[in-house]
């Protein structure tokens, strides 16, 4: 992953848009943004009842959770990050696209309905009911995980939000950059406190929306200037990317050496197995009331996905192949501009607009869905049952809910514009492996073995998490190679970026021992609980 | 009906993660046969990859049908079964029902019934 420096962007930042461009996109994004808040003031519940600020209308058809999740999802780094790797890599970069939507397979076969099935508002009282012994600290462990990956997606988020700024006012100057991360950081607190997850669905739905005929009406330009014929389009891209054939073989970005193979192979897994385990993610899942209706609206969502991803595959290739490799590399040695010079290129300022428009309602949508999970875990984990020991009102636990989404969209700015130089991507596979490693081995343990207990899932939780952060701290990402965060200093002994090929197991070994050593559970417990995970206890 | 849920749900996400995680280690450590060209400037690889499409489209169509077909129907039946259990305890313990059953266990009624 390339750190940008600043100056690489100032010299070129000039390329990629006009100033009709500029003051286009800055018109959309503001009438979107003033739209659905308005939307989100007018939807926001108004009881102050726990059910429908974590849930939201739990009666949504089909199609319109499907888009919910699928805005949940896809996230500006999908739109630009992965589209630039595509134009910038080919195939390694196709690969990342299939990562993507394979992710979901996970999420539908294996944990979608047993947990729906089983859980009530958030991941903690699952675990509650499954370990009921030492529920207050396991629900205690959960918090933190879910806090740290929320935190550093959100913070992700955020970043992404200056890199995406940069593309149009150049390296922006540090009061820009505040101003930047505080306009969108201050909009997605709005989102999350006031309008729960009514609102935040509100603007997920809208955003997917927007998404996928954003996407697919570029995809179809593309296609259509090459005619509708697919070779022609990968001729001429591996012709434009100056690389020939090698563009559409694996290996430019994680080729050579058997470590960046590695590397690579972490990636995929910490993406295809972390997607199933983030907050946000596991609230869309347990919102709908009936178990049929979150099988047809994960189906609808990875759809929707595949699609997104397909022609996200389609634009990046269309990018190399209309604009030329050596020219996006300028703009952005990242390739995050990719899209917005292909828009430009094809469909003027208007197309470009609307792209970018589009990517910060995108970032918008993430960050307030985000913000949500962990303001939601905050509230009914650890204030509603760790420390009112399940005895706060449900009013109290609303507005516990409403001041942490605050706190936490204050704590995301504030690292936001300390790490504005980190790459976004380092931080949301961090994210990702962090929900692979330490919640998802829980979940699947608590789901699906009955000799789990407490201290499997506390050693399995706290080991997942700190295991990854370790091995990213003595990782190339924070020292010894140019592109570090501390590039002088060498202190990394582990030699992949990403953590997840020995982390994920870590956490499933932790959880087995930790589980196998401690006293067992009463067989009875688990029993219950299997009836409510396969039957459904409280569906009507 | 776990066997049937578990036995179906695990061999499918081994077949399509898996499938997929294979993938991406055939793209690394035999770049030389997915470099092969098949028609015009598709190459296996990128074939493969469209087939992982294919593949999920399939399984989840699979999926669908045999929840729909085997485990749904049980799923009913016991759902029924429980209901039938819980109302007659409720009669018999009140007090002792309420709490194992939690307050989201409202008897039935309140909501019309969709099936």
């Amino acid at each position: 992953m390339v750190t940008h420096t600043a100056g690489q962007l100032v010299n070129h930042a000039a390329g990629v848009t006009d100033e009709a461009t500029q003051q286009l996109t800055l018109v959309l994004f503001m009438s979107v943004a003033v739209i659905t808040l308005f939307t989100v003031l007018l939807t926001a519940p108004q009881r102050d009842e726990i059910g429908e600020f974590y849930l939201g209308n739990r009666d949504m058809s089909p199609l319109r959770n499907g888009l919910a999740m699928c805005g949940d999802y896809l996230s500006a780094a999908t739109l630009l990050g992965s589209t630039g790797v595509v134009a910038l890599t080919g195939y390694d970069g196709l690969l990342y696209l299939g990562g993507t939507v394979v992710a979901w397979m996970m999420a539908l076969l294996m944990i979608a309905e047993p947990l729906r099935n089983s859980g009530k508002f958030t991941l903690g009282d699952n675990l509650a009911l499954r370990l009921s012994q030492g529920q207050r600290s396991v629900r205690l462990a959960l918090v933190l995980c879910t806090l740290a990956v929320c935190l550093l997606y959100l913070v992700a988020q955020l970043v992404g939000s200056i890199a995406l700024l940069a593309q149009f006012t150049g390296a922006p100057s540090g009061t820009v950059r505040t101003m930047c991360v505080v306009v969108i950081g201050s909009m997605v607190v709005v989102y999350a406190a006031i309008g729960g997850m009514p609102g935040a669905t509100v603007i997920q739905v809208v955003k997917a929306v927007m998404l996928v005929a954003g996407v697919g009406g570029t995809a179809i330009l593309v296609l259509h200037h090459f005619s509708w014929n697919i070779d022609n389009l990968l001729s001429s891209a591996a012709g434009n990317s100056a690389l020939g054939d090698r563009f559409l073989g694996p290996g430019l970005r994680y080729g050579g050496t058997t470590t960046n193979k590695l590397d690579f192979f972490s990636l995929q897994l910490a993406i295809v197995l972390g997607l199933a385990a983030l907050p946000h993610i596991m609230m869309r899942l347990l919102a709908p009331r009936k178990t049929r209706v979150l099988r047809s609206s994960v189906v609808w969502a990875v759809g929707l996905i595949g699609f997104v991803c397909l022609m996200a595959g389609v634009l990046g290739l269309g990018a190399t192949a209309v604009v030329g490799r050596g020219e996006i590399v300028d703009v952005d040695p990242k390739g995050d501009a990719a899209v917005l010079l292909l828009g430009y290129e094809l469909g003027g300022p208007v197309l470009a607009a609307l792209l970018s428009s589009l990517a910060f309602v995108t970032l918008l949508g993430v960050a307030g869905g985000l913000t949500l999970a962990g303001a939601s875990s905050i509230a009914h984990d650890l204030y509603g049952a760790v420390i009112r020991k399940g005895k706060a009102t449900e009013r109290e636990e609303v507005t516990v809910a409403r001041l942490a989404a605050a706190a936490i969209g204050i704590m995301g700015m504030m690292l936001a514009l300390l790490s504005w130089g980190t790459s976004t991507a380092t931080l949301a596979f961090l994210a990702f492996a962090i929900a692979a490693s330490a919640i998802l081995p829980t979940i699947v343990y608590s789901l699906f073995w009955k000799g789990f207990t407490a201290r499997g899932a506390l050693l399995s939780l706290y080991g997942g998490l700190s295991c990854s952060v370790l091995l990213v701290v003595f990782s190339p990402v924070i020292s010894s190679t140019p592109s570090s965060v501390y590039p002088d200093s060498d202190f990394a002994w582990f030699p992949l970026q990403n953590p997840g090929i020995v982390s994920i197991p870590a956490g499933f070994l932790l959880g087995w021992l930790g589980s196998v050593l401690s006293r067992p559970q009463e067989p009875q417990v688990y029993q219950e609980f299997e009836v409510r995970a396969l039957v459904g206890a409280d569906e009507r | 009906m776990r066997s049937a849920y578990r036995s179906f749900s695990t061999m499918a996400t081994l077949v399509s993660v898996g499938g997929f995680l294979t993938y991406v280690l055939l793209s690394s450590f035999a770049a030389g046969l997915m470099n092969q060209a098949l028609i015009g400037r598709l190459t296996i690889g990128l074939a493969l990859g469209l087939g992982q499409f294919v593949l999920m489209g399939v399984t989840i169509w699979l999926y669908v049908r045999h929840m729909r077909r085997r485990v749904d129907p049980v799923t009913h039946r016991l759902r029924a079964q429980l209901r039938e259990n819980r109302t007659r305890a409720q009669a018999q313990v009140q007090a002792q029902a309420r709490a194992q059953a939690g307050p989201r266990h409202a008897p039935s009624g309140r909501r019309p019934r969709t099936w």
